[in-house]
């Protein structure tokens, strides 16, 4: 009988220490997440005397309430089939061919990805408003085609300004999937008879299959969360959604009880399609099989190469260039109509950056908050992974979990549980920065923590060992060793992060006040206000100052910022 | 009728040159193997022949049919051969049943006779029973046969390995070695194997065609490849063997003779151009060698030296001889005649056995 090795013990200092950061890591999370859920689950059940199902009784049975859960789904379905039979051509098309451009196609993937989703469905408004809109003008006026006209307030225009936000998930996950196949799965058909088109159905289809339709469930979650078009595209024309519902509670007077109860209905559905996503890919993934293999061969597609790229251009059209040319156009004439380039003028700028004292107060603001978010998300990211890599304490894992669980919260609804939280304690941040701070905190902890688990990943624990070894202690290791190591990757997480805060409506939109105004609320009041040339003119700063952010952030951290698979598993 | 002509093939990728004017016949049912240090350009020269890729230059024929030229290629699903890879390539979302049916789909063999068929070769592969299995409930070596037999079940007239046994353990490679061979004589399928282990050469093949840098070196039966390597390279390659340098004392390819370690003539085999006084390679395999008493290393054919390393490996035991000038060589002997390190000892080189090189 002999007795199992036993481990060195830890010294104490180390149990000290991971016990803090556990401690730390946990009280943020119950602070962020569980207890603002909390309070939703209570609110939705509590009315005026006691506990009570009235609330989702309301949800389940008023008609306007059906109406819009009904539209949600019908929202989400369509976009997320079109979102794969966008992204999936283009990632075929720059993972399998010879197609040129490839750079262009992966691009336009990224910026498409990029710009906030209020500015295309502004854009759209100022092309395809049934009267006023650019387009519709033309189609009538000139053209005489009155019938050929399209009306952007419609269910139809609402899936048009979503799907240019959805189909990059699809198209970053199955490039990934496509580029991970081993060559030889499919040379193994082709050598026992099957040529082209069978290959591609018995074989590379079912292989890549599970990573498509995760693409395709992740735009259907984003989808239906993006408040900005739903309210911008979808409310005039009484196209009415969850997000956009929601919002309407909280008019005067506040219904917050049914706003809770519709907010957890609308989890319950987003929870439902990630949960599908996880069981399937968790069941049938096969792309990290076979692996050290070699690249299958690019399909020539000779002379039609140029109907591919066609597709990938008319992609480009309507997801990048439409949108920001016709900003551009709006922003600078005096009057938008056919004739819009014969009086330019530059006053709509004037106005949005020296009269309207509300810009500079909304661009401090969103900056403020997108690298409170980032920094905070990063840092409970690298408590969390830190434990779940590099320790053995019970409950770990429990706490890795839990900081996913905001995938499953829309922006709004991370907004009402917020407010029905800290509307309940005696602290009287609702109305500052701070509420908002912690919103955008909790929302954007999963992609904190992804990233921080990725970047500790790859860092060997030999190497903190070695250091221990050579007498560091816990602190100074962490410090000389993984934390170097580790920065590249945390900082790329910070990116992460920092990017879809600077541009955050679903939550800002109830939680704003006049001093903590953001950016995208900004825009998006000014657009209420029906002056398009000003909101065409702050949309373009918006996207200047991401852009710039972008770029000065990526030139300190000498990261990257392009948005890979993992990435796009998170909802917005 | 299935062998296979290769004439004057060359392959680039780039600047590097895979396969380099290279020229090979494989008879109908033969087994051949491409031996080869990793890079050397025999998967290359085996996706050649499958048609994964044209040639630069050469033509690739089967029996009198030109497959592979410059100008086009009949495409792999039109060539009827079989081919297992490296890492198997068992699809991972079909069942075992279901990869192995796959070439008959595709050929549109009928139910019935379908049914028949994947049994009767995964009886033959030892998979018998596991249909339904999918390939994540497969051990590697398992995974092995599913990709055999899923090339065999179309009875193709060439089957193409690369590799296929280097991912298993030691013992189920000498099994799967032995079931391969028995499998070719059954079926007299041409096989073209693709490995860099030559023992696996050895115990496989009818001929080998020792690679290096995308040219054969050599091609012949085993034995006469082991025994008769034609330069450095391939002797280098065939197993152990010493190369040390010598002078010519004598040329002529029965009676030669070289002088080793210091002034001791043995006799070789050098080739008739050489001159004497000529530096040359003398290769020789450690079995070739033996160990002597020092008192013996007079005579003619026995060389002095020191025993500078002994190390137990079993079933014999592989001593370092370092000679009087300084050359090292390598000999096994029987455990039971281990000598001390550091003991004078007399080496007898059976010079016939060697090879010398220029
Ligand atoms: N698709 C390819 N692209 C570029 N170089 C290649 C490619 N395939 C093989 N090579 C190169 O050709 C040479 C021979 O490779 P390979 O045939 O795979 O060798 P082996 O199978 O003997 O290890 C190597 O130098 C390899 O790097
Ligand atoms: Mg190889």
């Amino acid at each position: 009988m002999s007795t199992p090795l036993q481990a060195f013990p830890a010294p104490s200092r180390l149990v000290g220490a991971e016990h803090v950061v556990m401690a730390g890591a946990a009280l943020a999370l119950v602070v962020l997440v569980a207890l603002p859920l909390a309070f939703l689950v209570g609110g939705s059940l509590t009315g005026d005397d006691g506990l009570t199902l009235a609330h989702f009784r309301d949800a389940v049975t008023s008609r306007l309430h059906v109406q819009a859960l009904r539209n949600s789904l019908v929202l989400g379905a369509a976009t997320a089939v079109l979102s794969v039979t966008v992204g999936l051509p283009l990632a075929w098309a720059v993972s399998r061919t010879d197609v040129p451009a490839k750079r262009f196609i992966h691009l336009t993937a990224v910026v498409s990805y990029l710009t906030p989703p209020f500015l295309t469905a502004i854009a759209f408004v100022n092309l395809f408003s049934p009267r006023a809109g650019l387009v519709n003008r033309f189609v009538r006026d000139v053209l005489g085609m009155p019938a050929l006209t399209f009306d952007v307030f419609s269910m139809a225009g609402l899936i048009l300004v979503t799907v240019p936000h959805t189909f990059p998930f699809v198209y970053l996950l199955a490039a990934s999937a496509l580029e991970s196949v081993d060559a030889s799965m499919e040379e193994s058909a082709q050598i026992l008879g099957a040529g082209r088109w069978r290959t591609a159905l018995a074989v590379t289809g079912p292989l890549v299959a599970p990573a498509v339709l995760s693409g395709a469930l992740v735009a259907f979650v984003n989808a239906i969360a993006l408040f900005g078009s739903q309210a911008i595209v979808g409310l005039p024309g009484r196209v009415f959604t969850l997000p956009t519902r929601i919002y309407a509670l909280f008019d005067y007077p506040p219904q917050y009880g049914l706003a809770s109860a519709l907010s957890l209905i609308f989890v319950a559905l987003t929870v439902a399609a990630l949960y599908l996503q996880r069981r399937y890919l968790a069941r049938r993934s096969y792309v990290t099989l076979g692996g050290k293999g070699s690249r299958p061969r690019l399909v020539e597609l000779g002379s039609a190469r140029w109907g591919v790229l066609a597709f990938c251009v008319a992609v480009f059209v309507v997801a990048v260039a439409a949108p920001y040319l016709t900003l551009l156009a709006v922003s600078v004439s005096r009057s938008w109509g056919l004739g819009f380039w014969q009086n330019l003028t530059l006053q709509h700028y004037r106005f949005v950056l020296l009269e309207y004292d509300v810009t500079r107060r909304a661009i401090v603001n969103s900056l403020i908050l997108a690298s409170g978010t980032a920094t905070l998300a990063v840092l409970i990211g690298s408590l969390v992974g830190w434990l779940d890599l590099r320790t053995a304490l019970r409950g770990r894992k429990l706490l890795d979990y839990a900081s996913l669980v905001p995938l499953g919260l829309p922006g709004i609804v991370v907004a009402v549980a917020l407010i029905q939280f800290w509307l309940r304690v005696p602290l009287p941040i609702y109305g500052t920065l701070l509420i908002i701070l912690l919103a955008y905190t909790g929302r954007f902890i999963p992609l904190g923590v992804r990233s921080a688990n990725a970047a500790f990943r790859q860092i060997d624990p030999s190497l903190e060992e070695t250091a221990r070894v050579t007498g560091a202690g816990w602190l100074r290791t962490f410090r000389s060793v993984t934390l170097p190591l580790a920065r590249p990757g945390l900082f790329a997480g910070w990116l992460l992060v920092f990017v879809p805060a600077l541009q955050e409506l679903s939550a800002s939109v109830l939680l704003f006040s006049s001093g903590s105004i953001t950016l995208a609320v900004a825009v998006y009041n000014l657009y209420e206000t029906g002056a398009l040339g000003p909101v065409a003119a702050l949309a373009i700063v918006t996207m200047l100052i991401i852009t710039g952010a972008i770029v000065l952030a990526t030139r300190l951290g000498r990261g990257v910022a392009v948005p890979s698979a993992e990435r796009a598993e998170v909802a917005q | 009728m299935a062998g296979i002509g290769i004439e004057h093939v060359t392959k680039r990728f780039g600047g590097v040159t895979a396969v380099s004017d290279l020229s090979l016949e494989i008879g109908d049912r033969e087994f051949v193997t491409l031996l080869g240090p990793s890079g050397c350009g025999k998967t290359t020269l085996l996706r050649l022949i499958a048609g994964f890729m044209a040639p630069d230059a050469g033509v690739i024929r089967v029996g009198s049919t030109a497959l592979s030229t410059p100008s086009g290629v009949v495409p792999p699903e039109r060539r009827g051969m079989g081919m297992v890879f490296q890492n198997y390539a068992v699809w991972p979302h079909k069942t075992v049943y279901q990869n192995v049916a796959f070439g008959l789909e595709v050929r549109r063999v009928g139910r019935a006779e379908t049914q028949t068929r994947v049994a009767r070769v995964l009886e033959q592969v030892n998979l018998a029973g596991l249909e339904r299995r999918y390939p994540s409930q497969l051990s590697g070596g398992q995974q092995q046969r599913v990709a055999l037999a899923r090339s065999l079940v179309v009875e193709p007239g060439i089957l193409l390995l690369d590799e296929p046994l280097s991912n298993l353990d030691a013992k189920l490679r000498e099994r799967m070695r032995w079931e391969l061979k028995e499998l070719q004589r059954r079926t007299g399928i041409t096989f073209v194997y693709v490995t860099h282990d030559q023992s696996e050469a050895m115990a496989l093949s009818d001929r080998i065609a020792v690679m290096h840098a995308g040219a054969i070196m050599q091609v012949g039966a085993p034995r006469a490849v082991y025994a008769r390597p034609v330069n450095k390279v391939v002797a280098d390659f065939m197993g152990l063997v010493n190369l040390i340098s010598g002078r010519v004392v004598r040329a002529g390819a029965d009676d030669g003779v070289v002088a080793v370690g210091g002034e001791h003539p043995i006799g070789a085999p050098v080739p008739p151009g050489a001159v004497s006084g000529q530096t040359v390679q003398v290769a020789i395999r450690p079995e070739n060698l033996r160990l002597v008493p020092a008192s013996a290393a007079d005579g003619a054919g026995s060389v002095p030296g020191r025993v500078v390393e002994v190390t137990f490996l079993g079933n014999l035991v592989d001593c370092h001889v370092t000679l009087d000038d300084g050359t090292r060589l390598r000999i096994q002997v029987d455990p039971g005649q281990t000598p001390e390190v550091g003991q004078r000892v007399g080496i007898r080189f059976d010079g016939r056995k060697s090879s010398v090189f220029g």
